[in-house]
């Protein structure tokens, strides 16, 4: 197994190979298919399109096809999740934060499969897109204890149907979550952190946000629309979790 | 006391019930102390079929509703699902549980299609070094956040 490391998007990246490191011009694509995502839509660069267009320095409708495109997919996206997760700040500024650092990944991974690599597990700040297996084992991916970073709550094995796991939690970064109000929901707990297992890392890390932000009402609707695992952690550390993650190592029925 | 707390049981269950309900007919009589207790919630022409697994009480007419216990599983049924069942567990004459099952196109092996989130208890505190795994999932770390991550140290552990 080999490791290699390098920093974008305002985080760190690990990627990991099942046998020897591919060709450095792989690895350079890799990093450039990052940095390429954050030229564009990163809002803390006020050079990128993204924040032109949220100047009001140029007109959605002139933007690139790309970032309409995407912009398309997130609000596909909020439809999907009534609404939890949405590319607009509460400011009304477009912010597809929720969505890029995911169609990176997906991008990286056709980077990766086009250059001849199949067995790889990439991380990137905590959310994970995997292929293949590890000395002919599945990669295993441990969940971290919110309450404990040196810890974590169970290990899953990634499986050809669940290649991806996304953790969004109310310790993230800038806290890409706009919890929604949640009056009339009574005094159920909102999450502290959700993990969502899924056959691809869009759909793990936008319905982690969004159950994060929608509570349990977006969690059932999640999971009576898509093929997913989730596993929750409420305010007290009390935990759930579907069927199969439930068998996670390090965790039992209640 | 007890037939309201099978209706409550019942009723929260209502829509995995209503696949139960129109697949029922035409299948050979539950154990008639659960036919009584499910008729007790919702009237209809319930007949779901024998018990498949469990200890349940054998279908003599005289028996109790509290006394019956086992899994009990339906027909199958076409929907949009694909070939769906549902499976309900009772124990001492309340429903405690509903699932509603998909036959697969290849075996014919019953799967739950209502996947929940359900509680579950820690069993152990897993450490990264022993745990035997490559990657760690969690709230999105910072790079310097990542100096101090359970990631981080299993990269320069090279684990």
């Amino acid at each position: 197994m080999t490791v290699h490391i390098f920093e974008t998007m305002g985080t760190t990246v690990s990627l990991r190979f099942g046998g020897a490191l591919p060709s450095a011009a792989t690895l350079a694509a890799v990093e450039a298919c990052f940095d390429r995502f954050d030229a564009r839509f990163s809002l803390y660069r006020p050079d990128s399109e993204i924040s032109r267009v949220a100047a009001a320095n140029l007109a959605l409708y002139r933007a690139s096809a790309e970032l309409r495109e995407n912009y398309a997919e997130a609000l596909d996206w909020r439809g999907r999740t009534s609404g939890a997760f949405t590319p607009h700040r509460p400011d009304g500024v477009i912010d597809l934060n929720g969505l890029i650092k995911a169609k990176a990944m997906a991008a990286s991974a056709v980077v990766l499969v086009a250059a001849g690599s199949t067995d790889w597990l990439l991380n990137v700040g905590g959310d994970i897109l995997s292929s293949g297996s590890v000395d002919g084992s599945p990669w295993s991916v441990g969940i971290v204890d919110p309450l404990d970073a040196a810890g974590m709550l169970c290990a899953v094995p990634l499986t050809p149907g669940r290649r991806a796991i996304a953790t969004s939690g109310t310790a993230e970064r800038g806290e890409h979550v706009w919890r929604r109000d949640v009056a009339g929901q009574g005094d159920e707990p909102a999450y502290s952190q959700v993990s969502v297992l899924a056959a691809d890392i869009v759909t793990a890390d936008v319905l982690a946000t969004a159950i994060l932000a929608g509570g349990r009402a977006q969690l059932t609707s999640a999971l009576a629309q898509f093929d997913i695992e989730v596993l929750t952690v409420d305010a007290s550390g009390g935990l759930t979790a579907t069927a199969g993650l439930r068998s996670g190592r390090g965790l039992v029925r209640a | 006391m007890r037939r309201r707390a099978i209706g409550l049981s019942i009723l929260s269950s209502a829509a995995v019930l209503a696949v139960g309900w129109q697949l029922g007919s035409g299948t050979q009589p539950l154990s008639s102390s659960v036919s009584q207790a499910t008729d007790a919630a919702v009237p209809g022409t319930v007949t779901p079929a024998a018990p498949t697994t469990g200890a349940a009480t054998p279908p003599a007419t005289s028996a109790p509703a509290a006394s019956a216990s086992g899994t009990f599983t339906g027909a199958s049924a076409q929907t949009r699902f694909g070939a769906v069942q549902v499976q309900i567990v009772v124990a001492d004459g309340t429903v405690t549980d509903v699932v509603a099952l998909q036959l697969t196109d290849e075996d014919q092996k019953s799967v739950s299609i209502s996947n929940r989130a359900e509680p579950v208890l820690r069993q152990q505190v897993l450490a990264a070094q022993s745990a035997n795994v490559q990657g760690v999932s969690g709230a999105t770390y910072t790079t310097d956040g990542y100096l101090t991550s359970l990631q981080s140290a299993l990269d320069q552990a090279g684990l």
